[in-house]
């Protein structure tokens, strides 16, 4: 497809689009970077005043922990590697693995088993090559760059940070799952019902959302600590105590987030055309049957980005389960803001940094893997408004 | 390595599950505590950990959390840990228990020192001291030929002599971050110049020639510190000595031992501790004493009471204090004081000695007046009377709220 | 369709907003009216704390709350209408500040100062974060598809990561000497210090929203921009029209709606700024109506906790939200007219 004469661009325009975009790239990559490189350094390098010894660590190298030029050169290939699979093969998997047309289980099945394979092939793999060839090469396998991993050891194996990284894994699976279930109904019924009603529920719905969260919060925290004395009439002997159950902080999060949820999914169900389900609804059908055959298998663009913007708030939340939820149950957000508040020493605080690289490398995968299908699934949906 | 690793944490684990190493006894009673997350909590409930069936929650959110949870029936934890500030709401609620019995079933050593009595009674067991007392760069003092200061006019005069030599980027530290450190601070110079914070009838009493004083003092430290004084707490001073950017600092004694740590510091050895210096002429040192310890729920049976106390007193004992010594200035039996606590100790045995805070109802709404309103002052926005009256009048709407005040 | 199907599609979500977050609500506007406080007595009590090696033991008169029989303080609750508003909106100190027309003496009051700050923030970020966002789709556009796929990635980082941990992140490149603020100093020779004065912390936090959320409608003009109309944009060229008015006329009118939804979810999150007050530290210069609520519920040493006035706040600051959001409810409400049946 050639582009049309009156469309190509002059110079000028060309270059300053282009540098104001790799501009923007490396304020957006910058302070990330610059964490992740903070957290392979032992203490007195991650906080030095000289940039140039947080990132090449000469304490750490003193130490006799590094990285050689091949590491450097077999990491960047590796990372191409991951990138190449994941926006190429990743959905090809899960479309193979959608089991009777389920995409969503297929894409839960493909991103697991990207992520482990991503994970062992950093984590095991390449670090077990490397060890066997760095002595073999002579200068080129000498550390350049101070590098140690004892941070992430002391966070994920002394610290069982894993712990708290299932329970994220819970909580968020929670979210995502009931919040779309829920949210995909009510979405459905508001966008094909032209009623008053409808509008006036979707109107105190955005009130809901413009709430203060920390006021919501705090006024859960009694009723959550004593329910099982308030619910003991109904319940008898049986009633919960909710405080420090990931379920009940999964309905908070839910409820939190469902007036974002029918929004966007309305606006997606809204592109549907409803002659779809209307002609449904003449050969017979009920309007859930009608939501099931007919909109159910084409609406999967709109729910993926939805569930991506669940994923992240339930993932992402620090206010609700640093309150809600017990030390058993805690979540990753909360347990590494615990490395801050309490009396923390600077090696306490590289470990944060640590935990906090750890936290944002699913949503790198997620976000890897789900980009075509973000841009796609807004594009067919809330484009309309 | 990272093979090894997880193979170790696994038979480390096994270890811990298989026998109950350093553990006088098994606990059969499920038990949970609740506490704040720093070190010396940690090193305890390890070893509470160790007789097994006990669950240990080293939770930041512990001060909204632990009056809540110990007033629901059951309560939600058996086992607290507080402070001699966090322990008024759970004293004045009634949801901690007298330990006068058990203390004598299970608390023969004890020392006399660690009972905190509350009108007779027993209501808490200390583990630890703690109070804001000098640190300093010993090398550049003596470089200097200064003596070790002992009041915060001869501070002033140090930090004077140290900035002109510009040895250091900022001759002092202090953590005056804005809500709860500044009035920390606020409360240590106002007590040094004999202040009091409340009237008999509960009515504020801080907009004195005391309080004058006291802002007056923190004013002129200011003028040798950071710039940015008002966003740094006890971990950013802790950072800036352990960087060698500051020589002077009124720090807290559990931040001590980190000082020495070859890992994290640039001035390994070279940090020495002294009293809190006094505001006044024959007055105590300008700070206020801390303990820590634990407190057993009011709403559980008697039998898991017992248990409680007993696990506590096993996480309190010598061999876990042997282990720790360095993490706190412990006030368990065995503890050995290093180099680095002889500040903490001079502090606290000072004559005249300076005041335990002063942990009451009316001294939390106190607190966050201060905190609330102090920055202001220094940012320049209020005159110092200025400041000291919206502290009063914040004070006595919140007072009211509570109905401590007609 | 039906109501009965209606209802039956839109209940379980409505279940959940009206229990977690409609009932909550109810019981905060109840509290704003309502004061809840324990009954104090005076006693004289004996405290023995311990020092180093002896104890100090000290005999005062304390207040304390008097526990009743079953085991639980006793506490009063009574209708005081409007008080708490009035503690929290200080109306003599405001008259008298607005009387001397100074608006100093106006911020110097807590709830005037948040609300300063809040407003300025939003109004600011809002045009920021619209023009930034569009600027870096239009970009995106403009590239080569081949790099377009990892430039998207990237810009989506910093819409994903954890907020607390962005806002950490950036604060460490400029704290005391932290690489940026070291840059900066070398670059104009001076000493900067970005934490000492408002003004400063200020930029850093309008920086880090507008870093945070341009992201995401950079990615929700992007998705806009594929689908505007090819032939539209032919006829506006074969009209003679420039590159901009092109924008102008065509592009933009196409992403209206869009903006409008931007704007939408932008006002209510910037309203209830929170995370960069805390991440920031800026509390001794720029505090937040949402910040100011957080701090009135968090109990000090003690257990107190101004409920009554944190509760008034969040109802104030709702009003405040409700108001930034009529024009574009407006237009909603205009739309869904015109889209039924």
């Amino acid at each position: 497809m050639s582009t049309p004469r009156a469309l190509r661009q002059g110079l000028a325009l060309r270059v300053s689009s282009a540098s104001f975009l790799a501009f923007w790239c490396v304020m957006a990559a910058f302070p990330i970077f610059w964490i992740a490189v903070m957290s392979f350094k032992v203490p007195i390098d991650a906080f030095a005043s000289n940039p140039f010894d947080v990132i090449f660590g000469p304490t750490t190298r003193a130490a006799g922990k590094g990285l050689s030029l091949f590491d450097i050169v077999a990491g960047a290939a590796l990372l191409a590697l991951t990138w190449y699979v994941a926006t190429w093969h990743v959905a090809r998997l899960a479309g193979a693995l959608a089991i009777d047309g389920s995409q969503a289980l297929g894409w839960v099945l493909a991103a697991a088993i990207f992520v482990a394979g991503t994970l062992a092939a950093f984590g095991f793999v390449l670090p077990a090559i490397l060890s066997v060839i760095d002595p073999l090469l002579g200068p080129l396998g000498r550390p350049l760059i101070g590098l140690t991993m004892e941070h992430y050891q002391a966070v994920w194996f002394d610290n069982q940070f894993y712990r708290n990284f299932f329970n994220s894994l819970i909580v968020t699976a929670g979210v995502v799952t009931i919040s779309l279930s829920v949210g995909t109904l009510a979405g459905y019924a508001l966008a094909r019902s032209g009623s008053s009603l409808a509008f006036w529920l979707l109107i105190i719905a955005l009130v809901f959302r413009a709430l203060p969260h920390s006021v919501l919060v705090t006024g859960y925290l009694p009723p959550f600590i004593n329910s099982a004395e308030i619910l003991r009439p109904i319940f008898g002997d049986a009633a919960p105590t909710l405080y420090g159950k990931p379920w009940a902080v999964i309905m908070v999060l839910v409820s939190i987030n469902q007036p974002f949820t029918i929004w966007m999914l309305r606006s997606f169900f809204m592109n549907i055309p409803a002659e779809l389900d209307e002609a449904a609804r003449v050969d017979g059908c009920s309007h859930f049957e009608a939501f099931r055959r007919v909109i159910m298998p084409v609406m999967w663009p709109g729910v993926i980005t939805t569930g991506l913007f669940s994923f992240l708030l339930a993932y992402n939340d620090y206010l609700v389960t640093a309150l809600l939820l017990d030390a058993q149950n805690q979540t990753m957000v909360p347990a590494i803001t615990g490395y801050f508040n309490r009396e923390t020493t600077t090696t306490d605080q590289v470990e944060a940094v640590a935990a906090a690289v750890s936290i944002t490398a699913p949503l790198f995968v997620l976000v890897m893997v789900f980009q075509r299908q973000i841009v796609s699934g807004l594009t067919a949906g809330a484009v309309k408004g | 390595m990272p093979l090894k690793t997880l193979a170790l944490a696994g038979a480390f684990s096994l270890l811990a599950t298989g026998a109950y190493a350093g553990c006088a006894y098994q606990n059969e009673t499920p038990l949970k505590s609740l506490t704040a997350g720093f070190e010396a909590w940690k090193a305890v409930t390890d070893a509470m950990i160790e007789c097994g069936n006990f669950e240990p929650e080293l939770d930041q959110e512990f001060r909204t959390k632990q009056p809540a949870a110990f007033a629901a029936t059951p309560s939600l934890y058996q086992i607290g840990g507080v402070s001699n500030g966090t322990i008024t709401p759970l004293v004045n609620e009634g949801t901690i228990r007298a330990l006068d019995d058990l203390v004598e079933m299970h608390g023969q050593q004890l020392r006399p020192n660690q009972l905190i009595r509350i009108d007779g009674s027993v209501m808490a067991v200390a583990m630890m001291v703690n109070t804001q007392h000098l640190q300093y760069r010993e090398d550049i003092l003596s470089d200097l030929g200064i003596a070790v200061p002992t009041t915060w006019d001869e501070v002033l005069t140090a930090a004077e002599t140290i900035q002109a030599a510009g040895m250091v980027d900022y001759p002092i530290g202090a953590t005056m971050k804005a809500g709860w450190n500044i009035a920390q601070d606020f409360v240590n110079m106002y007590l040094g110049f004999g202040g009091q914070f409340v009237n008999d009838d509960n009515t504020p009493a801080v907009n004195s020639e005391a309080g004058a004083k006291a802002l007056e003092m923190m004013d002129k430290l200011t003028a040798y510190m950071d710039p940015e004084y008002l966003t740094s707490d006890s971990t950013y001073v802790q950072q800036q000595f352990q960087q060698g950017k500051i020589a002077i600092s009124n720090l807290w004694a559990s931040r001590a031992a980190a000082m020495d740590d070859p890992n994290e510091s640039q001035v390994v050895g070279k940090v020495a501790s002294a009293a809190a210096p006094t505001a006044m002429e024959g007055g105590p040192p300008a700070t206020t004493l801390w303990w820590d310890g634990i407190v057993i729920a009011a709403n559980i049976s008697d039998e898991e009471a017992e248990a409680a106390f007993r696990l506590a007193m096993e996480g309190l004992d010598t061999e876990m204090v042997t282990a720790a010594n360095d993490e706190a200035i412990w006030l368990v039996e065995g503890y050995q004081p290093g180099r680095l606590a002889e500040g903490a100790i001079a502090t606290a045995t000072a004559s005249p000695s300076p005041a335990a805070y002063p942990s009451t109802t009316q001294m939390g709404l106190m607190h966050t007046a201060l905190g609330n309103n102090l920055p202001d002052f220094f940012t320049g926005t209020k005159s110092a009377e200025e400041t000291l009256a919206s502290v009063e009048a914040e004070y006595l709407t919140a007072a009211r709220e509570a109905g401590l005040v007609q | 369709m039906r109501f009965k199907t209606f209802a039956a599609f839109v209940a379980p979500s409505l279940f959940l907003m009206v229990l977690f977050i409609a009932a909550p609500l109810i019981s905060v506007l109840w509290q704003s009216f309502y004061l809840t406080q324990q009954v104090f007595e005076s006693v004289e009590v004996e405290t023995c704390t311990p020092g180093f090696v002896e104890q100090n033991c000290v005999t005062e008169i304390k207040s304390r709350p008097v526990i009743g029989e079953d085991g639980k303080v006793v506490t009063e609750t009574s209708f005081v209408g409007l008080e708490s508003y009035r503690n929290l909106l200080q109306p003599a100190q405001t008259v008298a500040a607005l009387a001397q027309g100074s608006l100093a003496e106006l911020l110097k009051i807590d709830f005037w100062k948040a609300l300063r700050f809040t407003l300025t923030f939003t109004l600011i970020t809002l045009p920021l974060v619209i023009v930034v966002g569009l600027c870096i789709a239009l970009a995106v556009n403009n590239a080569v598809r081949s790099i377009r796929g990892p430039v998207i990635f990237i810009s989506l980082l910093p819409f994903i990561i954890t907020p607390v941990i962005g806002a950490l992140s950036i604060r460490w490149l400029f704290v005391g000497d932290g690489i940026l603020t070291a840059a900066m100093e070398w670059y104009t020779g001076r000493d900067i210090a970005m934490f000492a004065q408002g003004w400063t912390i200020e930029i850093l936090m309008l920086f880090y929203r507008v870093w945070h959320v341009a992201p995401f409608t950079f990615v929700i003009f992007y998705a806009g921009l594929q689908t505007v109309n090819q032939d539209t944009l032919e006829s506006a060229i074969i009209d003679g029209a420039s590159r901009f008015e092109r924008l102008r006329f065509v592009v933009i009118p196409h992403l209206m709606p869009l903006i409008v939804f931007v704007a939408l979810i932008h006002l209510m999150d910037a309203y209830r700024v929170f995370e960069e007050v805390v991440g920031f530290r800026s509390e001794a210069h720029v505090i937040s109506l949402q910040y100011l609520t957080f701090d009135l519920l968090t109990p000090d040493d003690s257990g107190n906790r101004s409920i009554s006035r944190a509760s008034a706040n969040s109802m104030l600051t709702m009003i405040g939200i409700v108001f930034l959001l009529i024009p574009l409810l407006m237009r909603t409400w205009r739309d869904h007219r015109g889209k039924a049946r």
